[in-house]
């Protein structure tokens, strides 16, 4: 291995100018409007759901709502703030309260409706638009997620990945409770944390490789 | 509003600097792309480093190269440092993680490999091996000390363990007269050793 002093001389010989990041409340709010943006355009294209004015009546739905809301949020904070070296690791627990109440709401949903049957032909259900909205809500989210931890995965990227995946299943399945009349959280959280595991699970496998690429931009970002 | 740091900042770049609010100040710097302030504050904090990296390993090459993660994770992610918070709470929360790396991954080393230790070694050539025991080195010097005849006999029949047929051919000598020899050269070789165990 390279001398210490050696690899010192390198690094200072490397000291091009970098940006530093901004407060990590700041980079909350920042993915919190973006959250709000694809909601509303999400609103306008599609409408919200006709029963919504019904279904907030129901303290279940209400509550469900709420709590899922408030995971995305503090997920997002509890990751940009666990994910910086100098604040406690704990940070990323800060969901878990309102996790718990949000599950505890979890009906089956899209699990039961991927597809209905028509008179000799399979036509794909109402699960299948809800899945485009998934996609279209938890897309830009992870990816604007991931771009701002970047640095984490230089330090201590599982935990934080996943509670990164864990605040996009939370807004997404609060936007597609706002749009569609199907319950599609148990998919939601599937299919989001399932992507972080998947992230994790290639991290543990190749090494800090994979992660570390992503990060390699972050120098100057 | 300018952070405290940057005040004193220009004084301090060329200076290897050993106080927490001077690495900040030359944190804010290097930031900045000053490389002669990145290197101070580098020196500066390595004896830091080097005292974390050394209270987890006992072994000092690990703990350098505990060392030189830390600083290539700075390097890294050194835009993660805010320059209105303390920078030596920052620093240490790099090197906590990377201690903790390491110490994983030795852990995960140690629970795969087996160490070799000295007597395990062994190498083609009888010179390269140093750890020869005193007996083996003994029995060498008394078979040297044998007369031509019987040195060659024991060394064909015994130690090459060549048969009498095989033995006769390459020394031209008689299966009678290797017999002798050999029980003649074992008699000589117990006498030898037994002197030499006796003067210890």
């Amino acid at each position: 291995m390279t001398d210490t002093s050696d690899l010192i001389e390198s690094l200072a010989a490397d000291a091009r100018p970098v940006r530093a990041i901004r407060p990590p409340l700041v980079r909350t709010a920042g993915w919190l409007a973006l959250a709000a943006a694809i909601l509303l355009l999400l609103v306008v294209e599609h409408g919200l759901r006709p029963d919504l004015a019904e279904q907030l009546r129901k303290p279940s739905f209400l509550a469900g709502c709420m709590a899922s809301a408030a995971t995305g949020v503090l997920a997002a904070v509890g990751c940009l703030l666990g994910s910086l070296p100098d604040r406690s690791c704990r940070w990323l627990l800060l969901p878990l309260p309102t996790l718990l109440v949000w599950v505890s709401t979890i009906g089956y949903g899209c699990l039961t409706n991927w597809v209905s049957m028509d008179v000799g032909a399979l036509r794909m259900g109402e699960a299948v638009r809800c899945f485009a909205t998934v996609l279209a809500v938890s897309v830009p989210l992870s990816i604007a997620m991931f771009a701002m931890l970047r640095h984490a995965a230089r330090l201590s990227p599982r935990l934080v990945t996943m509670t990164a995946g864990l605040a996009v299943a939370a807004m997404t399945s609060t936007a597609l409770s706002l749009l569609h009349q199907i319950d599609a959280t148990v998919m939601i959280l599937a299919w989001n944390l399932g992507a972080a595991a998947l992230l994790v699970a290639l991290e543990g496998a190749l090494g800090r490789s994979v992660l570390s690429r992503l990060a390699r931009g972050s120098s100057l970002g | 509003m300018m952070p405290k740091n940057m005040i004193q900042a220009p004084r301090l770049r060329d200076t290897i600097a050993t106080d927490p609010e001077e690495w900040a100040a030359l944190m804010v710097l290097a930031q900045g792309g000053d490389g002669v302030a990145y290197r101070n504050l580098l020196v500066g904090i390595t004896p830091y480093l080097r005292a974390i990296a050394s209270r987890a390993h006992r072994n000092p090459s690990d703990a350098e190269d505990t060392v030189q993660d830390v600083l290539l994770t700075l390097h890294a992610v050194r835009h993660t440092y805010d320059a209105c918070r303390p920078f030596k709470p920052w620093l240490a929360g790099i090197a906590r993680h990377r201690v903790i790396d390491r110490l994983r991954a030795l852990g995960r080393a140690s629970a795969k490999e087996v160490t070799l230790e000295l007597e395990h070694e062994a190498f083609p050539a009888a010179e390269t091996n140093e750890t020869l025991s005193f007996e083996v080195r003994d029995l060498q010097a008394a078979i040297r000390a044998l007369p031509p005849g019987q040195r060659q006999a024991v060394t064909l029949l015994k130690l090459r363990e060549e048969s009498l047929k095989e033995a006769s051919a390459v020394s031209g000598m008689s299966v009678g007269a290797l017999k002798v020899a050999t029980h003649r050269g074992i008699a000589a070789l117990r006498q030898m050793l037994h002197e030499r165990e006796s003067k210890r």
